[in-house]
């Protein structure tokens, strides 16, 4: 086990999973005092009848003060202090999240709004801004995930002033994030796909970037364990409610992976291509990953060596030898891939080549890499990575990506 | 993996661990909201100059600091009225345990007064009767420790406290802390951390959560105990063996406590034998009697005991066996690196052959894991004679 | 009561003007090289007008300021930033972080890493400044010490290399 010279790691979400977590909620909003709940939620939540059953599961033990189903897919500040007003005049004394990262990252910025009695939320942005407890909040993810639900960071967009605000802190985690399967139950094959890679590629870099510490290893290794058993299989078979509970459990462990030794070049990449051809985050991870592992072996690959055995179980570990683990691990990832592009019949892209609208009109052009190269330059993710990237770094790799060949290993720089 | 139905987790507990830690200690308790801590230790570990390093730390911060370092290994609730008394003359708010035991007993209790009124600490004792957080705490590790001083237990007089609001809300690991010890106070210590880390790992309730501090211990444990008592100059091998002493606190806080914490508890409470050695002594026993028993995982714990190399490469029907064995070996280790001073068995450990029938019925009473007194009996003789 | 007492927790004068020292030298180089490179020159071009960072230790320094002045020229602007308006504030969080970084035992990448920094401001101009200090760093220091500093080392001609850096050190200590 590695002890880094110096490391931090805290997760203060208390943890309740299973299936009927749910149920659980009135008692876990009692212990902290509260007993009228406001829910935060978006249009596609309420839509797939996932309100419904949150609201069923828990109507018995709270008042539920107003159930807000409007947040954008980005997160907006006009919206966080609408929803603070409604949450003011229903006399709300807590908040429950359910939905993605930009519902989460409402939720928080209602709390901090509500909490502090903030006219203006630009006071609290930044890090360690906030100085005690905000009213209670618990988080439930529909995805299985983008891990939100357990992270301290809120990005909040002023749309009017165009800027976006980061807050940073403790304060925001939520008290509580509920694990049930019936909240995934009915994602389609092609979102469970991408968001389940998103969860892996959380734990692969939390557990091979400069960041990485014992506790979020610990956390990582057990995401990727329980990704490589289910994933595919809860593609093939929506309805696995195991499946899906362990796919649940695997997003929040590496989220707190990640939220403690946070990701590298995979999310640099992958956040610069979603921010400038809206591909979704969870496909680009997927494409990116192993390209990720390859581009950085020269430093971490002993790290990505380890992560065989959660991989691809005891035997296989055994019995390759120790200089071929890291290529095994990068070919297994394509592997995945592969699996999840034909469980869902070809939407779950390979490259980005092959990435696709709704309509299959393609996502991502050939001629935007040099913009998103150049975008890459601006994402903080890069600090964590272990070899530097420039410009030309990015565009090799991107180019790698976009066609759906392996890196050029004589091209890497080496720092 | 094993996955159960249903689970709950929390660690409130914050880690910082490593080079220059306890400078980050300013930033971190304004994060806290806390500006004025109050330091509370015993005077074997002041003795040791520990407080003057602690105290350098918060050079350059421009705050105020209260030192109390009389502490001693039976405080009482004196002792806790004249620190309340202090705390609250003094405008503190926040409160660092530095090193283990009666220090961080002392210091969760003048929590739980200093957070209400002195009264509570008569209303809040026993079982989750805190009903909302506390002050800030912050512990500081030493090499010594009883195990529960991350963990939701405190233990005062003759008052067990017992709530998740008593867990520290940061703990700082810094080498400069984590002085040598001898021999068998460093095994006492990590040897209650593997015995709680271990049981957890391998018990019937654990999850994902419990697995991952548990995992963590063990390893710093199986792959440091050893050499730093061969080679007490190891900082990095001590600095792994105070994050395994605190992050099994974490772990054992999250599942009900295991018979060879009971045990072990119970057997050094009669003799006067340090718990954490008697637990050491019969844990692997122990692990062999819950064999018999359903839904224990002990093939899984060959992976933090040895690692992934020879885990994986261990048939998956010898695991178990495995597990068991490395831990007698460890056992035979710890006695020939410490020249016989840590005991093998509970005969070497001095503990009587005839109370172990007390100990026996003592032990089966607290706990819940599904053995009775015969069975207690059984391990406690097993564990007399050795192999 | 025994047992007890009160401490005013002292100061670390060396250690503080070590590091004033530093910040120093490194402020009068970004100005220095942000004449001199090419790349310093993109970063500080794309940067918005009249932007202002600041480098400096918790709780009360020391500081530095370097800022884009009005013809958008780069300026190391002075040691306090109080009463300036500054876009990024790159706050390391105690004396003793500080002394790992300017000793060089921990990187700007490693000491961001672990911890050791707080940074208010918009992400992207925190990612242009770090680049702007690598490449500075290679500049001031000999390679053996700057590859302790900095991710990878660059490639550079020897132009850049050793006519670029002598630039540099003139122009830092004459302060032009």
């Amino acid at each position: 086990m590695d002890l880094p010279e110096y490391y931090e790691f805290c997760c203060r979400v208390k943890i309740i999973a299973g299936h009927d977590a749910l149920e659980r909620i009135p008692g876990a909003l009692a212990s902290l005092n509260a007993r009228k709940p406001m829910v935060v939620t978006d249009r596609g939540v309420s839509g797939a009848g996932l309100i419904d059953i949150v609201t069923d599961a828990i109507k018995g033990g709270v008042v539920i003060g107003a159930i807000a189903d409007d947040v954008p897919p980005d997160s907006d500040l006009r919206v966080v202090n609408r929803l603070a007003n409604a949450y003011r005049e229903q006399g709300c004394d807590s908040l429950i999240a359910v939905g993605g990262g930009s519902v989460m990252d409402t939720a928080k910025g209602v709390n901090i709004v509500v909490s502090e009695k903030a006219d203006d939320l630009m006071k609290f942005s930044g890090a360690n801004a906030l100085k005690k407890a905000l009213k209670p909040l618990v988080a439930i993810p529909t995805t299985a995930g983008t891990g939100s639900e357990v992270t301290l960071v809120a990005v909040i967009k002023d749309h009017e002033k165009h800027r976006k605000m980061a807050f940073v802190s403790y304060f925001l985690l939520p008290d509580v994030s509920i694990i049930d399967p019936r909240m995934t139950l009915t994602l389609p094959p092609a979102i469970t796909a991408a968001t389940g890679m998103d969860a892996l590629s959380h734990a692969v870099e939390a557990y091979t970037c400069l960041a990485k510490n014992p506790l979020s290893d610990a956390h990582a290794l057990a995401a990727i364990d329980l990704i490589s058993a289910n994933l595919v299989n809860v593609t093939k078979n929506p309805g696995d409610r195991n499946g899906r509970l362990a796919m649940a459990n695997a997003a929040t462990l590496a989220g707190m992976a990640f939220s403690n030794s946070m990701v590298g070049m995979v999310h640099t990449i992958g956040h610069s291509v979603g921010s400038v051809c809206g591909v979704p985050h969870g496909a680009c991870m997927a494409i990116v990953l192993p390209y990720g592992l390859e581009y950085n072996k020269h430093k971490n690959g002993h790290l990505s060596a380890e992560l065989l055995l959660p991989l691809a179980g005891a035997k296989a570990y055994a019995e390759t030898p120790k200089n071929e683990r890291t290529e095994k691990v990068i070919a297994l990832i394509r592997q995945m891939n592969q699996e999840l592009h034909d469980a869902t019949g070809g939407r779950h892209a390979r490259f980005f080549n092959e990435v696709t609208d709704r309509e299959g009109r393609p996502m991502l052009p050939e001629a935007k890499l040099p913009d998103i190269a150049r975008a890459a330059l601006s994402d903080g993710s890069i600090f964590y990575n272990p070899e530097e990237l420039d410009y030309d770094d990015f565009l090799m790799v991107l180019e790698a990506a976009w066609e759906g060949k392996p890196l050029d290993k004589s091209r890497i720089k080496k720092g | 993996m094993f996955l159960p139905n249903h689970y709950e987790f929390a660690c409130p507990v914050k880690t910082n661990s490593g080079n220059r830690a306890l400078e980050h200690l300013p930033v971190e308790l304004d994060a806290l909201n806390a500006r004025k801590p109050l330091v509370i230790t015993g005077k074997d570990t002041a003795g040791k100059g520990l407080v003057d390093v602690l105290i350098n730390a918060f050079r350059d911060s421009g705050i105020t600091i209260g030192v109390f370092d009389g502490v001693h290994t039976s405080p009482d609730l004196i002792l806790i009225r004249e620190l309340f008394r202090i705390y609250r003359d003094g405008g503190y708010d926040a409160v660092i345990a530095l090193g283990g035991g009666p220090a961080v007993d002392t210091a969760k209790t003048l929590n739980i007064a200093v957070s209400g009124e002195p009264e509570d600490i008569e209303t809040s004792a026993g079982e989750n009767l805190i009903k909302k957080p506390l002050k800030p705490l912050v512990y500081v590790p030493t090499l010594s420790g009883t195990g529960y001083e991350t963990s939701r237990y405190a233990f005062f007089g003759s008052n067990m406290y017992a709530s998740h609001f008593l867990m520290p809300d940061l703990v700082v690991i810094d080498p400069r802390m984590t002085v040598p010890e001898d021999a068998k106070t460093t095994a006492a210590t990590a040897l209650v951390a593997l015995t709680q880390a271990a049981e957890v790992y391998v018990s019937p309730g654990k999850n994902p959560l419990t697995d991952s501090y548990a995992y963590t211990a063990i390893s710093f444990i199986m792959e440091n105990l050893v050499t730093v008592i061969n080679n007490p100059q190891d900082k990095k091998g001590r600095l792994s063996l105070a994050n395994a002493h605190c992050m099994a606190g974490c772990a054992f806080s999250n599942a009900a406590p295991g018979i060879a914490h009971a045990l072990g508890k119970a057997a050094g409470d009669a003799c006067g034998v340090s718990h954490g050695l008697c637990m050491g002594i019969l844990l692997p026993y122990v692990l062999e009697r819950y064999l018999s028993l359903s839904g224990y995982h002990i093939a899984d714990l060959l992976l933090p005991l040895t690692g992934f190399d020879v885990y994986a490469g261990t048939a998956e029907e010898k695991r178990t066996q495995k597990a068991v064995e490395t831990i007698y070996d460890l056992q035979k280790e710890l006695f020939k690196v410490s020249g016989g001073a840590i005991p093998r068995t509970l005969k070497d450990a001095n503990v009587s052959k005839n109370i172990l029938k007390d100990i026996a019925v003592k032990a089966a009473g607290g706990a819940s894991t599904g053995l009775d007194s015969d069975g207690c009996l059984a391990v406690l003789e097993q564990a007399w004679e050795g192999r | 009561m025994e047992n007890f007492r009160e401490v005013k927790a002292g100061k670390k004068s060396f250690k503080k003007d070590y590091v004033a020292i530093m910040l120093w030298f490194v402020g009068k180089a970004i100005q220095a090289a942000s004449a001199v490179d090419e790349d310093v020159k993109k970063e500080f071009a794309a940067l918005p007008d009249y932007f202002t960072f600041s480098l400096g230790v918790m709780p009360d320094g020391p500081h530095m300021v370097v800022g884009k002045t009005r013809k958008g020229i780069v300026q190391y602007i002075g040691w306090d930033p109080e009463g300036r308006d500054i876009d990024l504030k790159m706050k390391i969080k105690n004396i003793e972080a500080a002394m790992l970084l300017f000793t060089f035992q921990e990187s700007t990448a490693i000491a961001t890493a672990r911890n050791r920094m707080i940074v208010d401001g918009e992400v992207p101009h925190a990612c242009a400044v770090v680049r702007i200090l690598d490449t500075v760093e290679v500049y001031l220091l000999p390679k053996i010490i700057a590859k302790l500093a900095v991710k990878r080392y660059p490639v550079w001609s020897s132009g850049r290399k050793y006519a670029g850096r002598i630039m540099v050190y003139i122009r830092t200590i004459l302060g032009f």
